[in-house]
């Protein structure tokens, strides 16, 4: 019996005295659907670690009290939940934060009225050199946004057109948003629009609407998921953006500098030392808007995202 | 009052002539059919009626007004949709309101013509539905209210009743007709089925290939019609069209079996031309039957092919070429030279038997085979009394 040659195992005794992961593979070669589910579970536990221990981290960071920052290991050492009202109180925090959700507001406002116009053209009008032109609009989100910024600094202070100063307003970041992150929405949106039956928007037509008035009373309202998309990934995409949020102004929050600006703040919260708890409770609260955004939005997201990608 | 005229009307998509130079004059309160077959350019034209497509020459006049120009809702109409167009995300009530809303009337008055448009079209109590929890007729009610309830001046009608299934659609039929009577506004419809149009409209706009074919009632258009287009489009199955020759005394089909005798002059033909001859399957008559007949031809020989029992007729093919029964698979030529009757059920014709056929000369129709254009109508008043001999005709001549 011993000395088969071809198990290249010599000394195995047989079948009977497996182990018990030679017995789990065993049974997942009769029933591969153990092996699919075992690999769900890793993959996922994977990507949830990844995803959340950042955050997780961050919670540890925060809840440690500042005298015992030394100590912390994987696990917080201590608990003091009052750094989160320091975010606060130490410095204007909620001003970042108003100034951020401003802009990121605004800017979608701007992104989803002209990119609703521009969907519309697109995606429910033939005209000569359509596709190049909707080519050079997609070109515009491939530019590094640092290629725009000397011009835009120039202008926004006044050095081209004397008089027109936006630095340290509003207008500067807002501006450079939406040009920047129009494209996507338009895009977005083309896709949706020109799924609508065209029957639909002659009947609003019929009915009495303008062109005009059935994108806004037919078109959007059917492309709900496709609207609240672009929106949101604007949103988020303002409201995450650094380069021209940390540039375009002063960071003083009555300049209207946004989160960015905030979290550095916090960074020279104390009178001498890195206020690690405070900087990590400051990012934890500036994520929120963001997270909660995302959790009541993400059916449309989701169906707005997989309707978009079926079509094209 | 509102007549509906097009002047000239012509619609180019690039070097494609989707309506060529179309002029129409619609009474008010009249019902009017544009049909024709699918690509002919009837729904182009009533785009251009309603505004949705703008002609590349000609004019539009609605009432006194000319729309050229004017936006679709700024032009009187309502329309109904093939594929119906519900606003999906609109209950019906918001649906039948949409063009109330719009122009402002107020509340009392857009739930008074809202009940009124519902209880029209029998949709009484389902006016808090969503489009999609509807029957397909129901929707087609939906839209239907929907148009009537702003009273237009002009209703247009695209091929409305194509996605009902045939049952609802003779139910629907009945429906507009009734709602053209107590509407008093001008209807203009349009449909590729001609049964539809013959049976709904005051008169028929036949239409092919972007060019007004013949606008006429319906049963002219059906007994006289102005070419060998409207002659093969309206009626069901068509006009039987044979190709033939103008002899001294009358015509002779290609194949020499067919001859109806008449004095060519009379119509303005000569001998040598050569007319298409029409006629309709029921003016077809086995020679049994041609006492019956006013004006009968002399008996024409002829070999039934294929019966084709409807329940309330047969329609008999019956080949006139001297060919053997047995022959199954016809030439072109052939399918030329086959004629189709129309008997009634309790007839014992069969299939692959000799019979002698006559036709109703009142009925027979001439054709330009080139234009296509009508010549005659009908020659039961022309020399060549069907007893006559060939000689005897010569003889009048």
């Amino acid at each position: 019996m011993a000395g088969e040659p071809e198990s290249g195992r010599p000394d195995d005794t047989g079948e009977l005295t497996r182990g018990p992961f030679e017995r789990w593979v065993a049974k997942s070669i009769k029933n591969p659907e153990r092996a699919y589910r075992a690999m769900f579970y890793v993959v996922t536990i994977f990507f949830l670690f990844t995803t959340l221990f950042p955050f997780y981290w961050l919670l540890a960071l925060a809840v440690t009290p500042e005298d015992a920052l030394y100590e912390v290991g994987l696990l917080p050492a201590g608990f003091d939940p009052t750094v989160f009202v320091d975010v606060f109180t130490k410095i204007p925090f909620h001003v970042y934060m108003f100034n951020s959700i401003v802009l990121a507001v605004t800017t979608t406002a701007i992104v989803l009225v002209l990119a609703s116009l521009a969907g519309y053209v697109f995606g429910r009008l033939d005209f000569p050199g359509k596709s190049v032109l909707m080519l050079a609009i997609l070109a515009i989100s491939y530019f590094p946004p640092a290629a725009f910024f000397l011009p835009l600094w120039q202008l926004f202070n006044g050095n081209v057109i004397t008089g027109l100063e936006l630095y340290n307003t509003p207008g500067a970041m807002i501006l450079p948003f939406s040009s920047l992150f129009m494209p996507l929405s338009i895009f977005i949106l083309t896709t949706f629009f020109g799924q609508i039956p065209d029957g639909l928007e002659d009947a609003a037509r019929v009915e009495g609407t303008t062109r005009l008035g059935a994108l806004f009373r037919v078109i959007m309202p059917l492309s709900a998921p496709g609207v609240a998309t672009a929106g949101v990934l604007t949103f988020i995409a303002v409201y995450n953006e650094f380069f021209f949020s940390y540039l375009m102004n002063n960071g003083e929050p009555s300049n209207w500098a946004p989160i960015v600006a905030g979290i550095l703040q916090l960074q020279r919260a104390g009178q001498f030392q890195i206020t690690y708890s405070v900087m990590a409770a400051g990012s934890i609260i500036a994520v929120l808007p963001v997270a909660i955004l995302v959790v009541i939005a993400q059916e449309k997201i989701v169906s707005g995202l997989t309707a978009g990608a079926l079509k094209e | 009052m509102a007549r509906v005229n097009l002047e000239g009307v012509t619609k180019r998509y690039g070097d494609v002539t989707a309506v060529d130079d179309m002029n129409l004059d619609i009474e008010h309160g009249e019902f009017i059919t544009l049909v024709g077959p699918s690509g002919c350019g009837k729904s182009t034209t009533m785009e251009t009626i309603a505004g949705l497509t703008k002609p590349t020459g000609g004019t539009v006049t609605i009432g006194d007004l000319d729309v050229t120009t004017l936006p679709p809702k700024d032009r009187g109409i309502a329309m109904v949709f093939q594929n119906i167009a519900l606003f999906p995300h609109m209950d019906v009530y918001d649906n039948i309101s949409f063009g109330l809303r719009l122009r402002n009337y107020s509340k009392e008055e857009i739930d008074r013509r809202v009940e009124d448009a519902a209880d029209k079209v029998q949709l009484v109590g389902m006016l808090d539905r969503m489009p999609d929890e509807m029957s397909g007729g129901q929707r087609q009610r939906v839209a239907i209210a929907r148009a009537i309830v702003r009273e237009p001046d002009v209703f247009l009608m695209d091929e409305p009743l194509a996605n009902l299934d045939a049952k609802l659609r003779v139910h629907m039929r009945t429906v507009l007709q009734r709602l053209h009577k107590e509407m008093d506004t001008t209807i203009i419809y349009v449909t590729h089925d001609q049964a539809e149009a013959m049976t709904m409209s005051d008169r028929i706009a036949v239409i092919d290939a972007g060019e007004l074919q013949q606008i006429a009632p319906p049963l002219t258009c059906y007994n006289e019609p102005a070419n060998l287009f409207v002659a093969g489009f309206i009626g069901s199955p068509s006009m039987n069209t044979l190709a033939g020759e103008v002899t001294d005394t009358g015509w002779v089909s290609q194949n020499g079996n067919i001859q109806i005798d008449f004095d060519p002059a009379e119509l303005g033909l000569s001998p040598g031309d050569r007319p298409t001859m029409g006629v309709r399957p029921e003016d077809v008559y086995t020679s049994e039957k041609a006492d019956t007949v006013t004006h009968p031809t002399q008996s024409l020989p002829a070999t039934t092919d294929v019966l084709e029992p409807m329940g309330d007729e047969i329609f008999v093919y019956l080949l006139t070429d001297d060919i053997g029964a047995e022959k199954m698979a016809l030439s072109e030529a052939e399918q030329e030279n086959q004629l189709l009757m129309s008997v009634s059920p309790d007839s014992t014709i069969e299939e692959d038997q000799r019979v002698d056929v006559v036709l109703d000369r009142s009925k027979i129709h001439f054709f330009d085979a080139k234009s296509g254009e009508a010549i005659a109508h009908g020659i039961e008043d022309l020399a060549g009394v069907e007893s006559a001999s060939t000689a005897e005709a010569e003889g009048d001549d």
